[in-house]
């Protein structure tokens, strides 16, 4: 005996395909009960009619439409009107799924974090002229490590001899047409928005990538942990990658070169960005790293099956661990001969 | 002419435009007597590439107008905007169904709004592997099937899902992307060459297989017919 069922209807037939029992829904004017129903079926669920004739027949083999193992029969299918409101509720259905689509975190995490990339290096290109640009007129000027402050100097100057005094150097012979000092300024000034829309950008990462990787955020800092799980292609696919997947993420360019010629394989990828693998001497970095890949593979699982999120106290044991790491290796090895 | 809808002027192939006035992705539109036609683009297409360069009857990779047909792999509706013309027109006043499913909530956003001023276009967000999820907007299996998934193990994908909702005598038609398929041997047609003893192995018969060198590289769209 078989049961076939489809979002309308269920029938019971038997091995010649001739129907013993059915029952058929006509509330599809409904459409939201219709999509119900279509996800219920679509999550591999029974339909209240199929649960129906199930109780009345319960040695019936339960079976959605098309399966292969179902009889040749006259199953009661949908009319054309039936048709018709499948065909409006399937369409609505979809609507939904893409309405969904907005609050996919990962989806987020990616477009803000390549505008960051993206508004980065525009600053950057940005930052430079302005600082060559000025050292033309002012060759005087000497900026340290700290340049940040140039942009919004210049903005706010409003002839370069302000500017001169500020940075107190003194003003060159030839200074630039009214014209051309106007649009530095302006440069100025457009440098130091990004500036702070950069900032902006970054904090909305941050914010967003502590809620959905709570615990990859912690250990490793929320710009990196966001940058994984963008690398890696979402949260989930993050959490199912190995431990030496995540250690050589960003890296793919030396990797593939590795397999393609045997060169030696890259020691870390993204990772590297982390200060416990940055700021340690270079022979150590390759074991740190793997550590903390191993480590950064159980958070982003942890994250992604929704545990408990790490405390502070998890990451503290990490780092005692790198520092072990670096003790027992205080010198580079050398090398065999 | 080939088709009540589509038709071929010098090198260009056309479409009626089942929607007056509204070009879907920027492809020109034109009168031809009064009635307005919108440019297929087989670049764009690679359905349109297919009947550009077929050596057989053009008309034979069109599905029969006013009936259900399957797309997996629908994309942001190119051809999909094109096939619809033919098969439902105007309000749909041939009374088609044209299912289109695709995975991605990005390809579905441009497939809904499509959907919107064309009855008939069904867009489905699913899995085209999942055949239960959506199976069963398919009360009866189908005369034409077109798939374009660029993933790997498209071939299988193509048969299960022909062996599911084609009838035997029916058109399926497959575009294979070499890239999307685990394959460090000989070359591409070498694979090809597989792909098609893989196909006739299961029960089609291989009408033609169209390479889309020059519109789309390292594709070929497969016509097969399901025998058995």
């Amino acid at each position: 005996m078989w049961l076939w069922y489809d979002w309308q209807a269920a029938a019971v037939a038997d091995d010649d395909g001739i129907i013993h029992d059915q029952a058929v829904w006509d509330g599809f004017f409904d459409q939201r009960a219709l999509i119900e129903r279509l996800h219920c079926i679509a999550n591999g669920g029974l339909t209240q009619e199929a649960m129906l004739l199930h109780d009345r027949f319960p040695d019936a083999k339960p079976l959605i439409h098309g399966d292969e193992q179902l009889p040749e029969a006259d199953w009661p299918l949908p009319s054309d009107e039936a048709l018709q409101a499948a065909d409006k509720a399937a369409t609505e259905m979809a609507r939904q799924g893409v309405a969904l689509a907005a609050g996919d975190p990962d989806k987020r995490l990616e477009h803000l974090l390549r505008a960051s990339d993206e508004m980065r290096a525009t600053f950057l290109t940005m930052e430079a002229r302005l600082v060559e640009w000025v050292g033309l007129f002012l060759p005087e000027v000497r900026f340290g490590k700290d340049r940040s402050s140039l942009p919004k100097q210049v903005g706010e100057a409003d002839s370069l001899a302000t500017l001169a005094s500020k940075l107190s150097v003194s003003m060159p012979e030839k200074g630039p047409s009214k014209s051309e000092w106007k649009t530095l300024r302006e440069w100025g000034e457009s440098t130091a928005t990004f500036r702070g829309k950069l900032d902006r950008l970054e904090n909305a990462i941050r914010e967003l990538s502590e809620s959905h990787l709570p615990s990859l955020s912690i250990m490793l800092g929320p710009l990196l942990a966001a940058r994984l799980c963008v690398e890696a292609h979402g949260r989930m696919r993050l959490a199912r990658l190995p431990a030496g997947t995540v250690q050589v993420l960003g890296a793919e360019k030396a990797f593939f070169n590795h397999l393609k010629t045997g060169a030696a394989p890259p020691k870390h990828g993204h990772i590297f960005m982390h200060p416990w693998i940055s700021r340690s001497p270079r022979w150590v970095r390759g074991k740190i790293a793997r550590t903390i890949a191993a480590k950064a593979s159980i958070a982003a699982k942890v994250d992604a099956f929704e545990g408990e999120p790490w405390s502070q106290s998890m990451v503290d044991e990490i780092d005692a661990k790198i520092e072990s790491i670096k003790a027992a290796n205080p010198k580079p090895k050398r090398r065999q001969r | 002419m080939l088709s009540w809808a589509v038709r071929l002027e010098g090198r260009a192939l056309w479409s009626e435009n089942a929607d007056v006035g509204v070009a879907v992705y920027g492809e020109s539109l034109r009168n031809f007597g009064g009635t307005e036609y919108r440019r297929w683009d087989p670049s764009r297409s690679k359905l349109g590439a297919g009947i550009m360069r077929t050596k057989r009857d053009k008309s034979l990779l069109l599905p029969e107008e006013g009936s259900t047909v399957l797309y997996l792999g629908a994309g942001h509706g190119t051809s999909i905007s094109h096939l619809h013309d033919h098969l439902c027109g105007a309000d749909n006043d041939l009374g088609g169904r044209l299912v289109a499913v695709d995975l991605a909530p990005r390809c579905l956003r441009d497939l809904t709004h499509l959907a919107k001023t064309r009855p008939g276009l069904v867009p489905v967000l699913g899995d085209a592997r999942k055949h239960s999820a959506w199976g069963v907007l398919l009360p009866r299996k189908v005369n034409w099937l077109f798939q374009d998934v660029a993933q790997s193990g498209q071939v299988e994908i193509f048969i299960k899902a022909c062996q599911r909702f084609l009838n035997v005598g029916g058109i399926g038609l497959l575009s294979l992307k070499a890239a999307s398929e685990r394959w460090t041997g000989e070359g591409e047609d070498v694979l090809f060459g597989k792909v098609e003893e893989q196909l006739v192995e299961n029960g089609f018969a291989v009408e033609e297989s169209i390479k889309l060198t020059g519109y789309e590289d390292n594709h070929v769209l497969f016509v097969t017919r399901r025998v058995e």
